[in-house]
């Protein structure tokens, strides 16, 4: 009997189903271990299997997951990995988002029992996303692509299964989001004018690296017009000012995604990232006047009194602290459009780099097989 | 409040009744499944200061009974 065998035999670990995938599914929905969606049974043979590439204790909690503070650990992340369709190879990037999320700046609690509508978003950086498919090209927030569809799925029924974020009970979201299905992306290095995220933060080029934010979904860019640099940043700008958003109030790092044919024109004029930052800093603001009486005198004239308790409806009011929180990414392929995606606000993104459990940078997926 | 409730202190949660599950469940969750929910119509966010006081007038009577019960 292997130690996975043991761990297995606990009391409540294992449930006996028919094994007809309708039952299953049917089974799991009643249960509220699922997204709604069918997924693959996590027998213990798949379960084993998608623990080949763990360098870790699979009882050992890796993080806790409010709002239950579940223990997740290899096991039981494994089996929801397993459901969401991950391969093998997938499973440190799933463990690796989730070890993002679960540190303090990131807020997990606050940003899984919300009213607000957000979820982890998981970008991907270094040659693991490139090893393992992660689609940073065509649709790359969309569909169809297996890596990002079941590493963003794994991370989310992680957070459901082992954390209860269940609708009405541990996550209040009014609304939701669709992302809260899946959000994952890989950012396009090789179609990016400027260095990729985890490289402006300081790591190696050859380092894998996950950045979380508490997002919500991506607001659409559309500039088929603007050939400039200054025109697509006025049109960000624009699509960046919403009274709605929670960056319009809090300190959180809201996120630009540029398509890379904006980012080339954008970097063509001139613009290294910080001058992007710099230059929506300043220009991605809305007058107080544009929000409603009530707003002003509530939230701003009182929540916000140190900045605006007598400003007047001139007063400009910015999407984030300061140029720095901005977060630049480039992602996607040919095409006129970028995205932005606003946050829970009371959140901070964090960033973490894949490493072998005695430190190392991990390089290639491979390092990680057992056996 | 937990932390209060584990010190011997009487604390009690101010709960909308829509928010009275997560309360609950999170009460269980910090160790403390006994603590005190005061129940009042949700919701609690963009009321005028009636509003506000109409809930507070559901809330004050429970707190009162609360340390009534726990003071005899």
């Amino acid at each position: 009997m292997t130690a996975l065998d043991t761990l297995l035999k606990a009391p409540g670990v294992m449930h006996e189903v028919d094994d007809d995938p309708e039952a299953v599914y049917e089974f799991l929905c009643a249960k509220g271990w699922s997204d709604g969606l069918p997924v693959i049974p996590p027998t213990p043979e798949r379960v084993e299997r998608m623990l080949a590439y763990c360098d870790r204790d699979f009882d050992q909690p890796v993080v806790k997951i409010p709002p239950r503070f579940g223990a997740a650990t290899p096991i039981r992340i494994a089996a929801n990995a397993v459901m969401a369709g991950c391969k093998p190879e997938y499973f440190p990037l799933v463990l690796l988002a989730l070890e993002a999320v679960a540190e303090g700046p990131y807020n997990l609690y606050g940003t899984q029992a919300t009213t607000h509508p957000c979820t982890p978003m998981v970008i991907f950086n270094g040659p693991i996303a490139k090893e393992v498919g992660l689609n940073a090209g065509q649709n790359c927030m969309g569909n169809f692509f297996r890596a990002n569809a079941a590493i963003g799925r794994a991370v989310r029924l992680a957070l459901v299964n082992i954390g209860a974020a269940i609708p009405g009970v541990g996550d209040m979201a009014t609304q939701g989001t669709p992302a809260k299905f899946s959000f994952c992306v890989a950012e396009n290095e090789d179609a990016s004018p400027w260095e990729p995220l985890h490289v402006e933060l300081g790591l190696p080029q050859d380092a894998t690296t996950v950045t979380v934010i508490a997002a919500e979904g991506p607001h659409n860019i559309n500039d088929h017009e603007s050939i400039t640099a200054e025109g697509i940043l006025t049109m960000i700008a624009g699509t960046m000012t919403i009274t709605g958003s929670n960056n319009a109030y809090y300190d959180g790092q809201p996120c630009v995604a540029f398509g890379p044919e904006h980012a080339q024109t954008v970097a063509g004029g001139g613009f290294s990232k910080a001058d992007v930052k710099k230059w929506l800093f300043e220009h991605a603001t809305l007058p107080l006047s544009r929000f409603s009486k009530e707003g002003i005198e509530r939230r701003f004239r009182r929540k916000l009194a140190d900045q605006y308790a007598d400003a007047s409806l001139d007063a400009l009011v910015r999407m984030f602290a300061k140029p720095e929180d901005l977060l630049v990414i480039v992602t996607g392929g040919a095409g006129k459009h970028s995205s932005y995606i606003p946050t829970f606000g009371n959140t901070r993104a964090v960033t973490r780099a894949l490493r072998r459990a005695d430190g190392e940078l991990v390089r290639s997926v491979q390092e990680l097989k057992r056996g | 409040m937990a932390q209060l409730t584990k010190r011997g202190l009487i604390a009690a949660v101010v709960c909308s009744d829509t928010f009275m599950r997560l309360g609950t469940a999170q009460a269980k969750v910090f160790g403390v499944p006994d603590l005190p929910l005061l129940k009042i119509q949700h919701p609690l966010g963009g009321l005028n200061m009636e509003k506000v006081r109409e809930r507070a007038s559901i809330a004050l009577p429970q707190l009162i009974q609360l340390v009534k019960e726990k003071q005899a």
